[in-house]
């Protein structure tokens, strides 16, 4: 079957930045989600234990949601 | 630890190709269920951070190379399932869901615009000066996306508008062919001052698939 589209562009220095964004930004945060119990790992770091039926999230948010639960264990 | 990694669902059709290869190599496997399909490979999970870029690029070329020939309802890349079973329980159960919104949208694709505020270079405003800025940039913004909609009446199927923090995102599903009209058409819309735009697509209609299945609800130990 002919491919109708165009390819995402993914050559070029500024284009390949700008496509691997539009990339990033589609197969984490476009699409079906499903529920589950998993660990997200980044760097090592467990980032979010979601338990049983949390919603998975975007690396973005998970990265936000561990500089606040830092930020709430840090002794005052 | 092994886990099942879906990437998308689409209509039965025995003329469409299959990817072999998926993220981190694995071999891409089908599952069916009546007229769905679904595609998965096995992955070692979590991902570590140093392959997520190219775990996202690969991710992306299976379910390109589906979108390529007919419409498809991507997952997102962070959705695995325990196991094979549990996939197979997932597809009994959304079957009817999924084949409907394929139906409604498998001749679509999702083109977008994002409008966001041009950078000024060396501009250090005050506070005051900043939310005033921000709030003149944000009626222009959805005065842009009035007259966007003006524009795409007779090409776009559905208009869809978030607003981000640094300015507002449009999705329009338009039918497949129309990729460069809409281009055209967007291109042509005078940008307000201060603005700038990116468009890009096409992309599976994501962003239009029906709530029950964009965040399906599934069975599990409470």
């Amino acid at each position: 079957m002919q491919n109708e589209f165009e390819p995402i562009a993914l050559t070029g220095a500024s284009d390949q930045d700008v496509s691997l964004l539009d990339i990033l930004d589609h197969v984490l945060n476009a699409g079906v989600v499903i529920h589950g119990s998993m660990v997200i790992s980044l760097a090592g770091v467990d980032l979010v234990y979601v338990g049983l039926n949390v919603v998975l999230t975007s690396v973005e948010t998970a990265l936000r949601n561990l500089r606040a639960e830092e930020t709430r264990r840090t002794p005052r | 630890m092994t886990r099942v990694l879906a990437y998308c669902a689409f209509l039965h059709n025995p003329a469409i190709s299959l990817p072999e290869i998926g993220v981190a190599g694995a071999k891409v496997q089908e599952i069916a269920h009546g007229e769905l399909k679904l595609l998965w490979s096995d992955v070692e999970w979590p991902f570590p951070e140093s392959t997520l870029q190219a775990s996202a690029v690969e991710f992306h070329q299976v379910v390109s190379h589906i979108f390529s020939q007919t419409g498809v309802a991507p997952f997102r890349l962070l959705s695995v399932f325990d196991d094979q079973q549990s996939l197979a329980d997932f597809i009994a159960a959304h079957q009817a869901g999924f084949v409907a919104d394929l139906k409604r949208l498998q001749h679509m694709v999702q083109m977008e615009c994002v409008l966001y505020f041009a950078p000024q270079a060396g501009v250090r405003p005050t506070g005051t000066e900043y939310l005033q800025r921000k709030a003149e940039l944000l009626q222009r913004t959805e005065e842009f996306v009035g007259s966007m909609k003006h524009a795409l009446a007779d090409l776009a199927c559905e208009i869809r508008v978030r607003e981000s923090r640094t300015g507002g995102r449009i999705f329009v599903l338009v039918q497949r062919g129309n990729e460069k009209k809409f281009a055209s058409i967007v291109q042509e819309l005078p940008i307000p001052e201060r603005l700038a735009r990116r468009t890009s697509g096409p992309w599976p209609p994501a962003e239009f698939l029906s709530g029950a299945v964009k965040t399906p609800p599934v069975a599990g130990p409470k």
